[in-house]
């Protein structure tokens, strides 16, 4: 008896070593810790898609999301190596990750044979690899974003000046489109509806001025002075020497403070505007009671989304592109330029931390995650599941399958919205004429994407779509965006600088209307040391980047 | 004999007097073992760290191989404009707290004491100490909800027509501090009268009883027996507190902030946290540099009190 139950015994050994030995060649399954620098929702344990990545590639993740400050939770986390997730997004303050030196140089890995994908992807028609590479050559970050393949197509997601649409109807479909008239409108309105539809106060115009969000409080006058976003600075385009400046501290800049004035002793803005954090800036916002302001889109995007879910689509934005009045600006008609050509999102996305024990894998899934196949899935979802094709062969979404798409619940697991953000992908259009994003897909943009309410509305006010209050996108100045240029340094200066402008600009709007130009002046006074630091840096840093996109085309 | 003969023989004693002390009082010795380790691994332990203030410190390259760079971290930030600001701000708001918080507490403990229910007096001692317990990011938003422009304080003063326009306290340099005090007073106050009960309960109730023979009424007990009975108590704790003077909190103000009252919300450790983590390249020593100028400003208002306090013949801490 004995002697059956341990030959039983090694049988069953060694039937336990069959699938093992079998299964030889599948790599071995590997779990991954992953950090955004972004809230992000926890994907559920059977989500759809990181189910059908584990099964091909053998990967796992394991997530964790950005609750709290970026800039100090980055700290931390560099300050122990034993900490540094593999996967490692630095959310906006990326820079840092790369200046610390914890994230790996991914050249080596790719090659043309290895990785053809995304050695396709690094020499796209729109890709200076050059700008994208460190002082040494290295490249830390292939950008989440901004390259293109095919036709580009262009939609507005970024800066603008933003309005209820309710008011525009109210106005009978007539869109401002300078600042005066923005102000008047907003005034004739709130003074006839002075609480929204649930009883509560409108608030007539809402700045947020907050830690990085202050953007909402500084960027405004490059765009009323018709540039796009380049940061805090002007570039002047048609300068040979591309002048740079702060135009935060320029005399052009002050009629927007005057006004805001203005507007703050009418009560069009209120005194909470300048205490208030992003989480009341936000569900203000989603209480539809906040009638403009000015903001980037994506910044808003679940404000948006929870107004649609209400059933509030009249609360919902419409984006305008204002610019300054003829009168500030000694009588000049100025053009409006709010959306760029396309820029890559330079040092924006996944690094993969020196602390990874398999980085070539990782960028092997990179690389594989960027095969048509895997885009789709990533982008679309699976066919006849999450889209379907019409009737010309087109790739599409009904109603409902878009709206999915507003729903954090169901994205949770259905699809793989923190890993999308973060990796190298394909956008434009695909080789058939489809969008690669489902979103910019003309036959979803102008139907399903819609609600009623908006295809109405655009009706009523003569367009087909969003940007056609837009002018054509600008083409892309061959520095990029001046934004994604790293203070590193000088960076204790442009801390200084921001400082100086989160506390000045809210004491500019709130002072009383006779010391108004006493306290501009002060100001000025204050921020004109740092400026010019942070000026004459950027100006250099300009003129690096054009030299080296000039220098590229020549090859 | 010879005085140094004398000198000696009495240190042979003392020395003698001394280990025959020890032998006797072993158990309490051994007892003693696991705090010293705990205040050398904390307290004393992490005192290397210092080191890093005179480097420009890296993680990644640790202690030793971070470049040496002199007093250059301290002279960042003695030479800021605004590091000077964060020092008063930290100083007015702990001496806020550190006055109004102690008059309140020994106020409240006092009335307490008086409370002859105990049921109403366990009542109001759970309901006072509770706060203690929140969250400051908790704390600070029902602070925001109170205090706001839109907030419940603004909408009764404007209800009762004590204002025609919403009191922004959260915007104005003027309230912060008190703001702060308010709030850290209505949370601390009944956790701050544990320690004096317990002082006012070991007063031996025959002075009370003597003094009410006098002819002492309430309010003269409270002021012959009660308050010199916790005399002592309170002297060590204010020595202690006065070493902490350099510690305003940092939580309330971080999450109260905002630019318009920047002159008076930073504190040292805001300023610290703003250069070290909120630039661009984390500098690490920014934060050591001035957490030591913090350690030793503290350790003279230290000494510097409990030297007062012994000219002043009071009771002392060392």
């Amino acid at each position: 008896m004995k002697k059956f139950l341990a030959t039983l015994l090694a049988l069953a050994m060694i039937l336990g070593l069959v699938p093992a030995v079998l299964a030889d060649d599948a790599p071995e399954l590997i779990t991954i810790t992953a950090f955004k620098g972004a809230a992000f929702d926890q994907p559920t344990d059977d989500n759809k898609i990181f189910k059908k990545i584990e099964e091909d590639f053998g990967i796992k993740f394991e997530w964790e999301f950005l609750a709290g400050n970026l800039d100090e939770t980055l700290g931390l986390k560099m300050a122990d190596d034993e900490s540094l997730p593999d996967l490692f997004d630095g959310g906006n303050s990326a820079e840092k990750l790369e200046n610390a030196g914890v994230l790996i140089d991914l050249l080596p890995y790719i090659s043309e044979e290895g990785t053809p994908n995304l050695w396709k992807h690094l020499h796209g028609t729109n890709v200076k690899l050059d700008q994208l590479l460190s002082e040494d050559g290295e490249l830390f970050i292939i950008p989440n974003f901004g390259v293109i393949y095919n036709q580009e197509i262009k939609r507005h997601n970024g800066p603008a000046f933003f309005i209820q649409k309710k008011v525009i109807a109210w106005n009978d479909y007539k869109v401002p489109k300078t600042l005066n008239e923005y102000f008047d409108l907003i005034e004739r309105y709130l003074a006839e509806n002075p609480k929204n539809e649930d009883g509560l106060d409108n608030i007539g115009f809402h700045i947020l001025s907050k830690t990085w969000r202050r953007f909402c409080l500084i960027n405004p006058v490059q765009h009323l002075m018709g540039r796009p976003n380049d940061g805090e600075v002007i570039v002047d385009i048609n300068d040979p020497g591309w002048h740079t400046e702060t135009f935060i501290n320029q005399p052009y800049a002050k009629p927007y403070y005057a006004k805001l004035n203005e507007e703050f002793h009418k009560g069009v803005i209120i005194p909470d505007s300048f205490t208030m954090d992003e989480d009341t800036y936000k569900s203000d916002l989603a209480k539809g009671t906040v009638i403009g302001m000015f903001d980037q889109t994506w910044a808003f995007n679940d404000c948006t989304a929870s107004l649609l879910n209400q059933g509030k689509y009249e609360d919902t934005y419409l984006a305008l592109p204002l610019v300054y009045d003829p009168e500030y600006v000694d009588g000049k008609v100025i053009e409006e330029h709010y959306i760029n050509g396309t820029v890559m999102n330079k040092d924006r996305g996944f690094g993969i931390s020196i602390n990874c024990k398999y980085p070539e894998r990782l960028v092997k899934l990179f690389d594989a995650l960027l095969s048509d196949e895997w885009q789709i899935i990533l982008h679309w979802g699976f066919e006849g599941e999450d889209w379907y094709y019409d009737e010309n062969g087109r790739m599409n979404m009904t109603k409902e399958q878009y709206d999915h798409r507003n729903d954090a619940q169901w994205k949770r697991a259905n699809m793989a919205e923190p890993l999308y953000d973060g990796i190298p992908k394909k956008e434009g259009t695909m080789d058939n004429g489809n969008a690669w994003d489902p979103s910019v897909q003309d036959e979803i943009y102008y139907a399903s994407s819609l609600t009623d309410y908006d295809k109405e509305f655009m009706a009523k006010c003569g367009v087909e779509a969003w940007e056609d209050f837009f002018n054509k996108p600008l083409e892309c100045a061959p520095y990029g965006e001046a934004w994604q240029i790293d203070k590193g340094p000088i960076d204790e200066d442009y801390q200084t600088w921001c400082l100086l402008q989160e506390q000045w600009l809210p004491k500019v709007i709130m002072a009383d209307p006779d010391k108004l130009d006493e306290t501009w002046d002060e100001f000025i006074e204050v921020i004109n040391p740092t400026s010019k630091i942070y000026t004459d840096f950027m100006q250099e840093e300009v003129l690096k980047l054009v030299e080296k996109a000039l220098g590229s085309t020549a090859q | 004999m010879t005085n140094g003969a004398v000198r000696a023989s009495a240190e042979k004693g003392k020395i003698g007097h001394f280990f025959r002390t020890l032998g006797k009082q072993y158990q309490l010795m051994i007892m003693s073992v696991p705090m010293l380790l705990y205040v050398f691994l904390f307290n004393y332990g992490p005192l290397w760290g210092w080191l890093t203030a005179f480097q420009d410190y890296q993680p990644r390259k640790g202690l030793a191989g971070s470049k040496w760079v002199g007093l250059k971290n301290f002279e960042f930030l003695f030479t800021h404009n605004t590091f000077f600001l964060a020092v008063r701000n930290t100083f007015a708001m702990s001496l806020i707290n550190l006055v109004f918080g102690t008059v309140s507490s020994i106020l409240l403990a006092v009335l307490l004491n008086e409370v002859r229910n105990r049921a109403f007096k366990r009542t109001v001692q759970t309901v006072t100490y509770l706060p203690h317990f929140l969250s400051m990011v908790i704390v600070a938003g029902m602070a925001q909800n109170i205090f706001s422009g839109r907030g419940t304080l603004n909408e009764i003063l404007m209800t009762l027509g004590l204002t025609n326009s919403p009191i922004l306290f959260l915007g104005e340099g003027k309230y912060f501090w008190w703001l702060i005090g308010v709030i850290n007073v209505w949370k601390e106050v009944g956790w701050g009268t544990i320690i004096y009960i317990a002082a006012m309960t070991s007063i031996d109730p025959s002075l009370y009883e003597a003094a009410a023979i006098d002819g002492a009424g309430r309010f003269q007990r409270i002021l012959h027996v009660t308050l010199p009975g916790i005399k002592s108590t309170f002297m060590v704790l204010l020595i202690m507190n006065i070493g902490h003077l350099m510690e305003a909190g940092f939580e309330l103000q971080y999450l109260l902030r905002s630019g318009l009252v920047m002159d008076y919300s930073d504190t040292i450790d805001i300023f610290a946290l703003n250069y070290s983590f909120g630039t661009a390249n984390p500098h690490y020593a920014y934060g050591t540099a001035a957490g030591m100028f913090k350690s030793i400003v503290g350790i003279i208002l230290l000494l510097g009190a409990n030297r007062i306090a012994r000219a002043l013949d009071e009771e002392t801490l060392i």
